[in-house]
């Protein structure tokens, strides 16, 4: 029976998953709209967010949040030797598209690997980071849950302030408008592009730091997410970061009302379904813009 | 002041100039002239650093051909590209921030200020958006944010391309005015007789290979400029 309350309750546990959605997407949409790469490499750093905090908790000891502090700067160390040893050298060639592409596929493989070397494969965890229930108008919600929401708002807030109201955030504004002219500017265009894949590289190490304790850490874990953050930019418009928060929030609430509709199993089906249909209509995307033929 | 020595430029296989040679002493106003293909805007380009070459550039005596475009910003050169490329989603203002990048905020700050009565009619354009303006004043703001930087060397590419005739008569006096000032600028234009008035010197182009270099009375007077443009000229060897 669909009352409003338990439309509400789905409504908030869609808000939830699409927190990731949107934290991923995020990333991506920065990647991609600064430097045109479509990284397949993003849900590795999602996974490496969860083996290092994981690492820097138990082996190191820790506490809680020094461990993500050096989790999500081990990330970022990791994306930005990524992006110099594979994909800086690629986009000085002629034609780097494809290139790019192989590259960060070919990346992927090799970083879910070495997880698979270094940590095993059996399925670890970290602990809830905070215990008991919340009420949410009127819907009880685990406070794990809740913290994921807020993260990411917050997480979303601090991105928007540092590419709009910062010197840095500007150079970024304008490296991925354009490269060439931003150079004639005397900004130094691959600096901008390293530590842009490096930010964007953070927020799935975050996306996967505080999913770690509700789901299970292994080295394929960046697959699922990755599927999704492209449906997401894809929905939302490659390159267009409202579109990447709206449409993540868009996809899990759109998940989680087609799972109480339908069944768990129609998940998938129902947001592709809706992806389809987005893109049929507006082929750019909810917030991209048309690309004209010149 | 600036000098380029046998400088060549590909694009993929394909080369687009050939031994390029040239000086542009301090304090002159250069054009570059040639017809469509000549390799006007690419010599630009490598003066500035935004194409790998072959041969050397000397700014100062420094030898500056393996430095990124970034540093030769640092260093005084500023480069307005052709059709402006602004950054049109940001304001006016900010366009104008990101030239003086390398400033730090407090001199930025003051060098806007600078700028804005430099530039006559920037001030009113300052809050709106770069794409919503007019071809003339986006290039007003282009120049204006080419100073920014405080270049020593200002390279303009194409300054009049597409403008109305007034913002072509207003451009022309904000780069007079700035060479009067003793600003050393190279600029490249399709219309000869304006290119030539405007210059000392002239540097003429074809098929990627320098034709013809020296005083722009003296390039003005000869029938080589004519010879050039209407294909009569032959130049030697082949160009992409």
């Amino acid at each position: 029976m669909m009352t409003p309350m338990f439309l509400w309750e789905q409504v908030l546990n869609g808000l939830i998953a699409g927190s990731m959605y949107a934290l991923m997407a995020t990333g991506l949409s920065l990647i991609w709209g600064t430097m045109r790469v479509l990284n397949f490499a993003h849900g590795e750093f999602f996974m490496l967010g969860a083996f290092f905090a994981l690492t820097a908790f138990e082996l190191l000891e820790l506490p809680l949040a020094p461990a993500i502090a050096v989790a999500l700067l081990g990330v970022f160390l990791a994306a930005v030797l990524v992006h110099r040893v594979t994909v800086a050298p690629l986009m000085r060639q002629r034609g780097w598209d494809f290139s790019t592409i192989a590259a960060t596929l070919g990346v992927s493989i090799v970083l879910q690997d070495i997880a698979l070397m270094t940590w095993g494969e059996r399925f670890q965890s970290l602990p809830y980071f905070v215990e008991g229930i919340v009420h949410v108008a009127g819907v009880r919600l685990p406070a794990q849950r809740v913290l994921i929401l807020l993260a990411v708002i917050i997480v979303v807030a601090g991105l928007v302030t540092l590419l709009r109201f910062t010197r840095f955030g500007m150079a970024i504004r304008a490296v991925a408008s354009d490269p060439e002219a931003a150079s004639a500017c005397g900004i130094n265009t691959p600096a901008i592009h390293a530590a842009t894949f490096g930010i964007a590289a953070m927020l799935a190490a975050l996306a996967g730091i505080i999913l770690a304790p509700i789901i299970a850490i292994n080295p394929w874990m960046g697959v699922p997410p990755i599927l999704k953050a492209f449906v997401v930019v894809v929905l939302g418009g490659l390159g267009s970061l409202p579109g990447a928060v709206i449409g993540g929030y868009l996809l899990g609430i759109i998940e989680a009302l087609g799972v109480a509709a339908f069944s768990s199993e129609w998940r998938e089906a129902v947001a592709l379904t809706v992806l389809i249909i987005v893109i049929w209509l507006r082929p750019q995307g909810l917030f991209g813009q048309r690309i004209r033929e010149a | 002041m600036l000098r380029l020595e046998n400088v060549s430029v590909f694009y993929g296989a394909f080369q687009v100039l050939w031994d390029v040679s040239l000086d542009v002493p301090e304090g002159t106003t250069a054009c570059v002239l040639g017809p469509n293909g000549a390799g006007k805007s690419t010599v630009l380009k490598a003066m500035a650093g935004l194409v790998p070459v072959r041969g050397r550039v000397l700014y100062r005596g420094q030898d500056i051909s393996r430095l990124p475009a970034a540093r030769r910003v640092g260093l005084g050169m500023s480069l307005i590209l052709e059709r402006r490329r602004l950054f049109t989603g940001m304001t006016a203002r900010e366009n104008l921030l990101l030239g003086g990048y390398l400033l730090p905020r407090v001199r930025r700050d003051e060098r806007l200020r600078e700028v804005v009565s430099l530039v006559p009619g920037v001030d009113a354009l300052l809050g709106k958006r770069a794409g919503d303006l007019s071809g003339g004043q986006q290039q007003l703001i282009a120049i204006a944010r080419g100073l920014m930087a405080e270049p020593s060397l200002l390279l303009l590419d194409e300054p009049f391309l597409g403008l109305s005739p007034k913002a072509v008569n207003e451009v022309e006096a904000i780069i007079m005015s700035l060479g009067r000032a003793g600003m050393t600028i190279v600029f490249n234009e399709q219309n000869v007789r304006k290119s030539l008035a405007m210059s000392d010197r002239a540097v003429l182009l074809e098929g990627g290979r320098l034709i013809a270099a020296g005083p722009s009375a003296e390039i003005g007077a000869g029938d080589i400029v004519q010879r050039v443009y209407f294909g009569t000229h032959v130049a030697q060897g082949g160009a992409a």
